[in-house]
């Protein structure tokens, strides 16, 4: 919140976006701009557009209404290469590679800046091992990615989105299939590293408790639609829990830090949402 | 994992030495300058000292040096090449379909470039005598086939299993049209068994001169997409990611492979599991990193065809005695054909127990 003022300028603009597949809209006009340097949690149900949100605005999908400026670009129009040198993205699952090592499956990260003929550039190695350590693992460079574990495969893609070296990062779901250690471990690489490198973020998370603690803005989608856009202290309470996350639960304070701490109770009747048309704002 | 990082003693460095990729990528060259040399001095007709003989232009047998130097020689070039093309063609191929089950063997490529190669000669359009008629024939066949899986896969492009399955059909159907073309025009039945199975009997240096171009030319083009080829290999969602526009990095990958397969086939014919295998082996020895590993499979697929050969040439008279047939000679692809289809169930046994 401290590092977000209104003057900086936008580095994401999504206009209208709209997105879905034959018969099964997912997105229905999103309005959304994103300043250099914020640090946003995107939440809300299963399905509710989140990820197609991000990918949409990494340019890996195209809207089929509206359209997403990226440092007042089109985002479709622009190459794939100079898109992924403005944005990186963390898909929520990659498929593993059998043989590949930390080291190289994180310099993969440096092919949008390549040269021609595909050859390393100078430079591309210091950012490789700049990335490698600024997620903590450097000591297992040559290990296959293969044989490590779920927490430090997790950690070693987000190297390779930072090898990207683009001054925007999507995490789509980063903390999924992690424990609570490795949780923590990564958003606060994130924090840390937008911080020292004013890196504008935005984070689909599930744990809501999570977004309030790290995140300047929470932005609450439901059902293709921005229900929620504001400070944690002022967008988390009662009616987000009810009203985007289908549960009902208490909202109070952390003693030592402010943010807000919820505890959910018990999931809603799924008709009484339905019911419950009125977004809040 | 270790945080402190000891002094590595000698015994260490030595390991490592030996696991740089130049050090194997060199004893890899050793292994096919040897095998080279023997498929040189195996066959009928020489004597290994008279094949020493001509080579060293001491020799004053004018048969001798007809053989080794108008037969076995450019039959050695092109068995090398051919698995060079065959091996770097496979490698391409399962890295742009994130494929490990994939080779130009199941995936239409060889039986629609057989196809083509036995149709051209079966209309009388190309033959052993006009070789660059059959490697255009080839060419389209292989495109056809990869296509006709493609279109035939539809949804289930991503599903490894689901396009061997795929592969399979279309390679059977392939194969039968092959047979149709051999039942109607029989003409020169002879020399189109040896496309089917795959034979490096009576190659020449007219072969050669067609082949190497090509294989160099598509080959370059091959480790020029190594680095896409990497990509893909993580993935389309992680490829596009990182700024590889996956759809055009994958045609051109094809691309390549159909023409490498293509020439291989024009050139020995269907020669069975080596595509499918070799990248298998090539990725074990070298790793992920593509711009070793791709000539790392040429070298192989070079080393395995004409050992091959030379293995089979070798196998030929105690088959032709134990059969009292003395004409009988092995074809490579007889051979490979055998010895691939136990290491595909090694691979297979792998795959389900990494599962």
């Amino acid at each position: 919140m401290t590092s977000a003022t209104p003057k900086t300028p936008e580095v994401v603009r999504a206009e209208d976006l709209a997105f879905g597949y034959p018969g099964r809209p997912v997105l229905r006009g999103v309005d959304l701009s994103i300043r250099t340097g914020e640090l946003v949690a995107l939440i809300g149900l299963n399905g509710c557009g989140k990820s197609t949100f991000l990918k949409l605005a990494a340019g890996l999908l195209t809207p089929s209404g509206g359209r997403v400026l990226l440092d007042g670009d089109d985002v479709a129009r622009l190459s794939r290469r100079t898109a992924a040198r403005r944005v990186a993205l963390l898909h929520q699952s990659a498929p593993s590679v059998p043989g590949l090592t930390v080291r190289q499956l994180v310099r993969q990260g440096r092919y949008a800046t390549r040269g021609p003929l595909g050859m390393l550039r100078e430079g591309d190695d210091e950012v490789t091992s700049r990335a490698l350590a600024d997620v903590g693992v450097t000591a297992w460079a040559d290990r296959p990615v293969d044989a490590l574990s779920g927490g430090e495969r997790q950690r070693v893609r987000l190297a390779m989105a930072l090898a990207q070296d683009a001054p925007v990062l999507f995490l789509d779901e980063p903390t999924t299939y992690l424990d609570l250690r490795h949780q923590l471990e990564v958003l606060q690489t994130v924090v840390r590293l937008r911080a020292e490198r004013r890196l504008t973020v935005v984070m689909v998370l599930h744990d809501l408790n999570h977004a309030a603690r790290f995140a300047d803005r929470i932005v609450a989608l439901r059902e293709g639609r921005v229900a929620a856009d504001g400070p944690p202290a002022e967008v988390v309470n009662r009616r987000l829990l009810a009203e985007v996350l289908g549960v009902d639960g208490r909202v109070g304070i952390d003693d030592e830090g402010g943010w807000p701490v919820c505890y959910p109770d018990h999931p809603l009747d799924p008709l009484r949402l339905l019911r419950n048309e009125n977004h809040i704002h | 994992m270790t945080l402190v990082d000891t002094a590595p003693d000698p015994a260490h460095r030595a390991r490592r030495a030996l696991r740089a990729p130049g050090v194997r990528m060199g004893g890899l060259a050793l292994l096919v300058a040897a095998v080279a040399c023997a498929g040189l001095f195996a066959g009928r007709g020489v004597t290994p000292e008279g094949v020493r003989a001509v080579l060293l232009g001491v020799g004053d047998d004018p048969t001798a040096e007809h053989i080794v130097l108008q037969l076995r020689l450019p039959r050695m070039l092109v068995a090398l090449v051919a698995g060079a093309c065959l091996g770097v063609a496979g490698l391409v191929l399962q890295s742009a379909l994130r494929n490990p089950l994939a080779g130009p063997e199941v995936t239409g490529v060889t039986p629609g470039a057989v196809l083509g190669a036995v149709t051209a000669t079966g209309l009388g359009l190309a033959g052993w005598e006009s070789p660059t008629a059959v490697v255009v024939a080839a060419c389209v066949g292989g495109f056809a086939g990869a296509g006709l899986l493609w279109l035939l896969a539809g949804r289930d492009r991503g599903d490894p299993e689901q396009t061997a399955v795929y592969g399979v059909l279309v390679s059977a159907v392939l194969a039968g049209l092959t047979a149709v073309v051999l039942l109607v025009a029989p003409g020169e039945l002879g020399s189109v068994v040896q496309w089917l199975i795959g034979s490096t009997e009576g190659r020449v240096w007219q072969h050669w001169n067609l082949l190497w171009p090509w294989a160099a030319f598509w080959g370059a083009a091959a480790w020029l997409l190594a680095g896409p080829l990497t990509l893909l290999r993580c993935g389309d969602e992680q490829a596009a990611a990182a700024g590889l526009a996956t759809g055009r990095g994958r045609g051109a990958a094809l691309v390549c492979a159909v023409a490498l397969t293509a020439g291989a086939v024009s050139a020995v014919g269907a020669l069975g599991f080596v595509g499918l295998l070799v990248p298998h082996l090539a990725l074990a020895v070298f790793g992920a990193d593509l711009r070793v590993t791709l000539p790392g499979a040429a070298l192989l697929g070079a080393a395995v065809v004409c050992g091959a050969d030379t293995v089979a040439q070798l196998l030929s008279p105690l088959l032709a005695t134990a059969f009292d047939a003395d004409r009988l000679t092995l074809p490579v692809g007889a051979l490979t054909t055998c010895v691939g289809a136990g290491l595909l169930m090694v691979v297979a046994r792998r795959r389900a127990d990494e599962r």
